[in-house]
This record gives structure tokens, C-alpha cells and sequence, in this order.
């Protein structure tokens, strides 16, 4: 009879009047580490949360430690979802800020950070070295953490994680936002600490997975099921083909055949160059796919596409025709951009319900400040239903599951039927049925005379549409390749 | 140089007194235009001078820097701020003479030499912008003729001003033309279209004048916002820990309860803020806050009256030229005290919980607000103008005391500020004493509500709440935090 390294009887879980987990049983023995998967929604990070918090759960949960192990004995639980505060405690940042420099120092260095948590939890700062290099932090240690950029945030978080080495190692959506290069590095360390006796529990619908991984299970109405592997979780239900409201199917307001033009442009923060001799130009109708790994600078390229970088004055940038910096608003930019970027969502205003949210689009504020007329109603409502989202629309967009939140996002950016669509990692954190289903959307959009730039990881999980590649590489062009036409 | 509101006659000091318009959208529907294609130079790149600057171009101005030779030689923060985001930076000669619009935004205390720098270097019919305009009416710094004085003022800290404006809003601004200079007529078109730039029209915009700005900031900050309270702070922690409350859980109460007793405040006014009470606390809380309006009246009406005579920037100025001894040494005595002193201790206060434990600082705070509110109305100034320099910034200095206690209030505020904030405390907390010996911890550090009988008399409370909800700073305040719609929360606990 193995030892029971987590005992989980009769947990229930609630949320208002719904119920997530309902009396759910579990056992984790030792040697096991286990793939949580499944549908969105269906209450695998509220089982995450629970078993972290042990103490607070309605139920019965008890974790056991091995105190003869070389592992640290404790249960630590990464969120896929993170925050850190800046100096004073506070953490009312707002998305473009890691791009407007100030003398202050806001947030602590990643230095800093690691520094607080090793001695927090009594780590020897040697052991880190090696994680360090693998997960190429050895250039961002005097980096603030509001310069980071996503995927750096989640490499931080796992780092923290890997270097504490706790016997119980619970993450929820480990993969988020990692380059192919880390995700394979991160599978080989998590190997390595499974041999050494840790009990990992990751939540994920991706397949490509630690060796070690021995068992899958997903929620099916508030009890755990067992599965045989990854690929037979259950996926949300395909959506119904809908047609796309009118007001998409007509072509995007025209300015110029070339939609950008950037000509050996530079950004550096004190000595770190993020973005070199960067030279790109995007005519009307393309369909581009930006790639590079975590860190090469493609949100800071995005984010001066986009007005959001007050480094765009000092660059020799066209945008729709006319130079950056000419007496131009970043509204009047603003308006012919829709973007999605997970700093953007990452910072969204958290009080926001997902009509409004998906309001504020027609004026690209952060939170609704006006009446919408009639017409603008409508096209809110039609979006709405394309979306699937009626029902949830007085709900807090922060209560609504991740892929459904990104649905909101993705209605929000196209609800001016923009001139340019600026998708950066918009699938993150979604599974397989879902990315399928966010890319035909995209695919659908485009059809109709939209200029679209759109970064993924994966080769294999893009739209359809995509026609060419830009790839950097330490902030400079790597490649610029056209793609076979799609069929 | 003589102060410019006593030279002035009765009737045009209430004349000047009196500005205070609450103005319609449409009056910017002209939007950045006005400065459109003309030449913005920033004296100064601090908090307040970069992110305007920013907001400025991302609105399509033309932006530059004009910062003192030693600051760009020896790098400074103002050159590094400046450059670091792409501006062009040069001395006062090198700009100041291109320049359509000068936009001062140096600290208060340097204005006079920054003006008596830049003031020859200017072209003829420019524009000179303030921010505050104690140089202009308590220093009665004297303008050329030909140039038009204008104020734009964001009611809000420089980092929140860049927050807004990038998020789609904007923050209250007060806008101004000085009437002494305003030649070509031009002022007011300029200073709407400047506060378009910042985002400011957005969030409400309110036409004051350089006096009534002057003279009602300085009230408020000295008295309700600052000074209060940090005496209110202080008093309440000593108290705790005089009864024998523990002082981590005291400091902790008294750090952040005033946050998120005025994040109520914000959101809805004193009304709001006493509903947040059962109906025993807050029959209390208005008990103990009539009680306080009474005791500190006569100390209110001091500090507005030394401030229309100019008394009291005479006595700051003095202080200035002895080498801010005063302000030094009462600046010093804050940090030492107890409440300064002992960190907030590692335990959990529930919202609800700051204001159960806490009706004193809601007595602290209703009292406080409505006596500034008044006594600045009883001296002529208009309520708008007289909210925002009490109630509507309560919140915004509460935050900062949330983060670092008093020190940290006493750092972000003007000098200005901190030395009427000394003076009131120093003169509050005397007044205070027998007052503070009725007080038990049922108002401060306990649940007032535990082992009490919660039943109150219908008729009672239907008059406490009649007294709260009329109130004037509730009726003005309406209807100007209806222009405020998407106030955000904020919140450090």
C-alpha cells in the first residue's frame, strides 16, 4: 500500500450560487506526479487553490511529507495568473508603464526579487546559478520587474518554484507564454526533480509534457475521473458556425497602401538594447506572423506600432502613411489598431463587467467613460452573440474563465472593425479546441481586407491566413520569410 | 515684491475670489488645436513635468525641456527623466527663447528665480503656464505685459495624471487665466486645449482664478488634508496604545483605516462614507464629529484668516530664508513618534473592519472635511472650488499615508504643505486634549458595535442623516463626481 502523499475526502467548492467542486475524492500517492486537464471553467485551478490552501477548504484535506527527503517540505502552488507590487505594496500598475522610464525605481530587480524570496525561504543563492543561465535570466538580473516582459514574468515564477524544490509542486498552466526552447528546458528540470521524489501536479491541456508525468485526470461535474492520457481530455464544445455580424464583413477604413514602415529602429534602456536596426515594413492587407523567443523584444516592437512607447518619437516610424511624431495623437493611432497583448489583459481594469469592456473598444479606454448610442449598442450585442457570450454579459470579466476572457478581449479589439489587427500571443493559456476555434474567428476576420500581425510560439497553432514571418532575435530582424500560401 | 491679493480692492478680491465654473464638455470640443503646431517648452522634469509632458505629446504637441545648465551637466534626474523618453532637453537660452508657451513646473519655492531666469528669455506675446499659483498671488510676482499667464492644475499626483490619460480618462483638472495678463485674449483657449493634452477634460474641468486656487489649496492642505489627518493619526494610535490595544494591530489600523475609510469618502461622500456604519456607530460617529466641529472651529477660521491677510506665507517665507529651520525641525519630530515608529503588525483587518474599529477617524474625517468645506465658503470661496481642496483630494493623501505613514505624506506633498501641516498639528493637538480623554477604544482599536444593542430610535437617525445628506459639500459634490464616472479604486491593503 503506498504512503498517501495528498488525502483529499468529500472537498467542496462554491462561488456564489455555483457549485465548482462537489464532494470531490483524491488520492496522490508517492511516486506519482499528475496532468489535471480538461474543460475551462470546470474547476481545475479552484482545486489547485484548495489543495495549496489546505487549511481553509470545506472538506477534508491532509498532506503528508517525507521528512527523510532531500526536498523541501512544503506545498508550493503557482498561479497562472501573478502579480507583483511595486516598492510601496501598491499595485495600481497600468500596462504601458514598463515603456514610460522614470528615474524612480518603481518595482524591485529581478536580482532583488530572487534575493528576498531565497532568504525568505532560507535557499542558498549558489544552487540558482544554473537555472539562471538555462532560463536566459543572466542579462535581465538588474532588470526591474516592470520591464518584463510576460513570459519572463512566468519564468521568474517557476524559477522561484524549481529553486525552493518543495515535495508537493502544484502549477497551474506551467506553459504559458514560453518560447519552445524554455518549455523543453522546463520539461527536463521538471524530470529531474520528479526522480529526486517531488509530487508534481500540473494543470494543462497541452500535450507536450514531462516524461514522468503518470497520471491524467480532469473535473467532470465537481469530482475527479481519471483518463488514460492528455489527448483524452475533454474539450469545450466546437462552436456553432455563426456568420459575422455586418459591420465585419465590411472592408476596414483605408489610409495607405503601406500600413507601416520602420527603418533601423532602436531602443535601448540604460544598457540593454531591446530592440537593433530593426527594419520592417507591413503593406495593406498582409498577413504576418512575428515570432522570437521570450525576451527578443517583440511587445516592446508591438507596443510602438501601437503608440504605447514613447521611444516611437526618437524612430524613424510610419505609421498608415504618416511619420510618428508629425502632430498625430496616439488616439488617432489607437483608432485604426485593434491590439490584444497579455500585458494588456494582464493590467485590465479589474471592476470591469464584459459588456463595457467590450465597449470601451470603440474608444480604446481602459474602462467605459461614455453613453454608447444605439447603433454602438448593437454592434456590442452582435458581438456578443458571434461570441457566445450573452450569458455572461453583466458578469465581472475577471469571474469568466480564461479562454472566454480572451473571447471578450478579442471582441473588444475588433468592435471598431480596426485597419490593422495586432494579435500578440492571443491564445495564451487556452487549449488546443479553443485556439482552433480563436484562429478561425481570426481567419474569418481577415478575410475582409484586414492588415493583421499576429505572435505565436507555435507553428502549428496559428491562423491559416498567415502569409509571412518576421522573426528577431535579441531585439534584432533574424528572418523575414514568406510562408507557403495557405490552401 | 508685494503680495498681489492685498493690493487688490475689496470687491475684486471676491471678485477673483468667486471664479469657480464648473465647465461643460462641449467647451473643449476644439480640442488640442489652439497649441497645435506652437513650440511647448517644460521648465522642470520631475514627477509632475515629465508625465504632462508625455501626455502632451501623445496628444500630438510639440514638447521640449528647458532645465538649468548644473541639472543637464551633472545629469540630473530631471536630464535623465527628460532624455530617457526622447525629448529634446536644452538650457533656459537654449529654449525658452523658440518658445510659444513656457510651462513652469518646478517646484513652488523655486518660482520666483526660475521666473526672474526665464522671464527676459521669453519671446514677446508668449504664454506663461503655472501650476499653483502661490508665486503669482503670495509672492505677487510681477508678469511683463506682453506675455499671457495661464494655470493648469491636475488634481492629482504626476504618476496618476500619465496613468489616466494612457488608460482613456484623465484626471480633475482647474484651469485659470490670470486676469493681470491676459492681453490678446487668448488665455483661456490656450489653457482648455492644454488640459485637453493632458486628458484632463475628461474627468471635469473647473475654471477657477489664481486666487481662489491659491487660497483655498492652501486652506485645505493645511487643514483637512494634511493636518488632520496627521493628528488624527497620531491621537488615535497613542490612544490605542495608552488602553492597551496591541500596537502592531494599532498601526496597522491607523495606517491604512484612513484609506479605506476615505475610499468611501471618494466613491460617495461623507454620506457614503458614515452608511459604511451601523446605525449605533454612525449616531456615534456624528456625536463625536459635532463635537470635534465645535472644539476646532475657531482653529479652522485662524488658518483661513492667515492665509487671506497673507500671514501665513509671510511667516513660511520667513522660514524659508532661515533656512527652513522650522519646517526641518517639525519634520524631524514626525518621524519620531510612536505611531512612526512601530510598523503595522502581521495581521488581518477586514474592510468592513477598519471602519467598525475606527469610528473615531470617520468622526475625524466628517468633521474635518465639512469644517474646511465651510470655512472656506464663509471667506468667499465658492463650493466647487472649496470640494476639491477638501473632500475630493482627502482620499488622494490618505493613499499615501497607507503606503509610509506620515513620513511618507510628508514627503510627497509640497513644503507648502508639510509646514501648514506642521502648524495645524501643533495647534490641533493641544485643542484636542480634554477631548481625547473622554475616548475609549469602543471608538478606536474594538468593534463598537460588540455587546451593544443595535437598536437605534427611528427619529434619531432619520435627523443624522437628514443633517449628513444635506449638507452643501454633499450637494456640490453630486453633482461633480458625476463628471468623475470611472474613478478608480485605490487600494494598497
Amino acid at each position: 500500500m503506498p504512503e498517501a502523499v495528498v488525502h483529499i475526502a468529500q472537498l467542496n467548492v462554491q462561488y456564489g450560487y455555483k457549485t465548482v467542486l462537489d464532494g470531490l475524492d483524491w488520492e496522490i500517492n508517492k511516486g506519482e506526479s499528475w496532468l489535471l486537464g480538461g474543460k475551462s471553467g470546470s474547476g481545475k485551478s479552484s482545486l489547485a487553490r484548495a489543495i495549496s490552501q489546505a487549511t481553509n477548504a470545506d472538506g477534508k484535506i491532509s498532506i503528508s511529507f517525507d521528512h527523510s527527503s532531500t526536498l523541501n517540505p512544503k506545498v508550493h502552488y503557482v498561479p497562472n495568473w501573478y502579480q507583483f507590487t511595486n516598492l510601496e505594496g501598491d499595485r495600481n500598475f497600468y500596462y504601458q508603464q514598463r515603456y514610460n522610464k522614470q528615474q524612480k525605481n518603481d518595482t524591485l530587480t529581478v536580482y532583488a526579487e530572487l534575493l528576498h524570496f531565497g532568504e525568505k525561504e532560507n535557499l542558498d543563492f549558489s544552487d540558482i546559478a544554473d537555472y539562471l543561465t538555462l532560463f536566459g535570466f543572466d542579462d535581465c538580473k538588474n532588470t526591474q520587474l516592470i520591464e518584463l516582459s510576460s513570459g519572463e514574468h512566468k519564468k521568474l515564477q517557476l524559477l522561484q518554484a524549481i529553486w525552493l524544490k518543495p515535495q508537493l509542486l502544484i502549477i497551474d498552466e506551467p506553459y504559458t507564454g514560453l518560447d519552445k526552447q524554455t518549455r523543453k528546458n522546463l520539461n527536463q528540470v521538471f524530470d529531474a526533480l520528479i526522480e529526486e521524489g517531488m509530487t508534481l501536479l500540473l494543470i494543462s491541456n497541452d500535450t507536450d509534457l514531462p516524461k514522468q508525468i503518470t497520471h491524467f485526470a480532469e473535473i467532470q461535474n465537481g469530482k475527479l475521473a481519471e483518463v488514460d492520457s492528455a489527448e483524452d481530455f475533454s474539450m469545450d464544445e466546437l462552436r456553432q458556425q455563426k456568420t459575422l455580424p455586418y459591420f465585419l464583413q465590411q472592408e476596414p477604413a483605408f489610409y495607405s497602401d503601406t500600413i507601416l514602415q520602420l527603418k533601423n529602429i532602436g531602443v535601448r534602456y540604460g544598457e540593454k538594447e531591446v530592440l537593433k536596426n530593426v527594419s520592417w515594413t507591413v503593406k495593406a492587407g498582409e498577413k504576418w506572423l512575428l515570432q522570437g523567443s521570450n525576451g527578443s523584444g517583440k511587445s516592446t516592437l508591438l507596443s510602438l506600432l501601437n503608440g504605447d512607447h514613447p521611444q516611437a518619437y526618437a524612430n524613424d516610424i510610419y505609421l498608415f502613411g504618416n511619420k510618428r511624431g508629425s502632430g498625430e495623437s496616439i488616439w488617432d493611432i489607437k483608432e485604426k489598431v485593434g491590439i490584444i497583448s497579455p500585458e494588456l489583459h494582464w493590467y485590465f481594469d479589474k471592476s470591469a463587467k464584459v459588456w463595457q469592456s467590450i465597449a470601451s473598444g470603440f474608444y480604446d479606454s481602459i474602462g467605459l467613460f461614455r453613453d454608447l448610442g444605439f447603433d454602438k449598442q448593437q454592434k456590442v450585442n452582435q458581438l456578443l452573440d458571434f461570441f457566445d457570450l450573452l450569458p455572461y454579459k453583466n458578469d465581472l470579466l475577471t469571474s469568466l474563465p480564461l479562454g472566454k476572457q480572451r473571447l471578450v478581449l478579442l471582441a473588444r479589439t475588433i468592435i471598431k472593425n480596426p485597419t490593422l489587427l495586432i494579435l500578440d500571443e492571443p491564445c495564451q493559456g487556452l487549449d488546443q479546441a479553443q485556439t482552433t476555434h480563436f484562429n478561425e474567428v481570426v481567419d474569418e476576420l481577415c478575410r475582409h481586407g484586414k492588415t493583421l500581425i499576429y505572435v505565436g510560439h507555435y507553428e502549428s497553432q496559428i491562423p491559416n491566413s498567415i502569409e509571412k514571418k518576421i522573426l528577431l532575435e535579441k531585439g534584432e530582424v533574424k528572418a523575414i520569410e514568406t510562408l507557403l500560401e495557405a490552401v | 515684491m508685494a503680495n498681489y491679493f492685498n493690493t487688490l480692492p475689496l470687491r475684486e478680491q471676491l471678485n477673483q475670489l468667486g471664479v469657480a465654473e464648473f465647465m461643460d464638455s462641449a467647451e473643449f470640443a476644439d480640442g488640442v488645436n489652439a497649441l497645435k503646431g506652437k513650440k511647448l517648452v517644460i521648465v522642470g522634469c520631475g514627477a509632475q513635468g515629465l508625465n504632462q509632458g508625455l501626455n502632451l505629446r501623445d496628444s500630438g504637441l510639440d514638447i521640449s525641456y528647458a532645465l538649468r545648465k548644473e541639472a543637464i551637466e551633472q545629469k540630473r534626474d530631471s536630464w535623465k527623466n527628460a532624455t530617457d523618453n526622447n525629448f529634446t532637453v536644452g538650457t533656459y537660452e537654449e529654449l525658452i527663447p523658440t518658445a510659444d508657451v513656457v510651462i513652469n513646473l518646478t517646484p513652488d519655492k523655486q518660482h520666483t528665480s526660475v521666473i526672474n531666469a526665464v522671464m527676459p528669455l521669453m519671446q514677446q506675446n508668449s504664454t506663461l503656464s503655472y501650476s499653483h499659483g502661490f508665486n503669482i498671488v503670495e509672492e505677487g510676482m510681477q508678469i511683463r505685459k506682453d506675455i499671457t499667464v495661464i494655470m493648469v492644475a491636475p488634481k492629482c499626483p504626476g504618476s496618476e495624471v500619465r496613468a489616466e490619460y494612457l488608460r482613456g480618462f484623465g484626471v480633475p483638472t482647474l484651469i485659470a487665466v490670470h486676469p493681470e495678463n491676459d492681453p490678446e485674449g487668448k488665455g483661456l483657449a490656450y489653457a482648455k486645449a492644454y488640459c485637453v493634452g493632458t486628458g484632463g477634460h475628461r474627468a471635469g474641468v473647473l475654471r477657477s482664478s489664481f486666487v481662489a486656487e491659491v487660497k483655498s489649496d492652501l486652506m485645505g492642505e493645511q487643514t483637512i488634508l494634511c493636518g488632520l489627518l496627521q493628528t488624527g493619526s497620531i491621537l488615535s494610535f497613542d490612544k490605542m496604545v495608552e488602553k492597551g490595544i496591541d500596537a502592531g494591530y494599532a498601526s496597522k489600523l491607523v495606517q491604512y483605516g484612513v484609506e479605506v475609510v476615505t475610499e468611501a469618502l471618494k466613491q460617495g461622500g461623507i454620506t457614503a462614507m458614515m452608511d459604511r456604519l451601523s446605525n449605533v456607530a454612525k449616531i456615534k460617529a456624528f456625536d463625536l464629529s459635532e463635537e470635534l466641529k465645535d472644539i476646532m472651529r475657531p482653529l479652522f477660521q485662524k488658518h483661513q484668516d492667515d492665509i487671506m491677510s497673507g500671514e501665513f506665507s509671510k511667516t513660511m517665507m520667513e522660514d524659508w530664508a532661515n533656512g527652513d529651520a522650522n519646517l526641518l525641525k517639525w519634520r524631524a519630530e514626525t518621524g519620531e513618534t510612536a505611531f512612526e515608529k512601530t510598523p503595522a503588525g502581521d495581521v488581518k483587518i477586514a474592510e468592513q473592519e477598519y471602519f467598525d474599529n475606527y469610528v473615531l477617524m470617520v468622526a475625524f474625517i466628517r468633521a474635518g472635511v465639512e469644517l474646511a468645506f465651510e470655512t472656506m465658503v464663509e471667506a468667499g470661496i465658492k463650493p466647487e472650488s472649496a470640494y476639491y481642496e477638501s473632500l475630493h483630494e482627502t482620499p488622494l493623501i490618505a493613499n499615501t499615508i497607507a503606503r509610509k505613514k506620515l513620513f511618507e505624506m510628508n514627503r510627497v506633498i509640497s513644503d507648502t504643505a508639510e509646514y501648514g501641516c506642521y502648524l495645524f498639528d501643533q495647534a490641533c493637538k493641544p485643542l484636542l486634549a480634554d477631548f481625547m480623554k473622554t475616548i475609549d477604544t469602543d471608538v478606536v482599536g474594538k468593534n463598537y458595535n460588540d455587546g451593544k444593542n443595535l437598536g437605534v430610535d427611528n427619529r434619531e437617525l432619520i435627523q443624522v442623516n437628514e443633517v449628513i445628506r444635506t449638507h452643501q459639500v454633499e450637494e456640490v459634490g453630486a453633482v461633480l463626481r458625476r463628471a468623475m464616472t470611472a474613478m478608480k479604486t485605490i487600494k494598497t491593503v
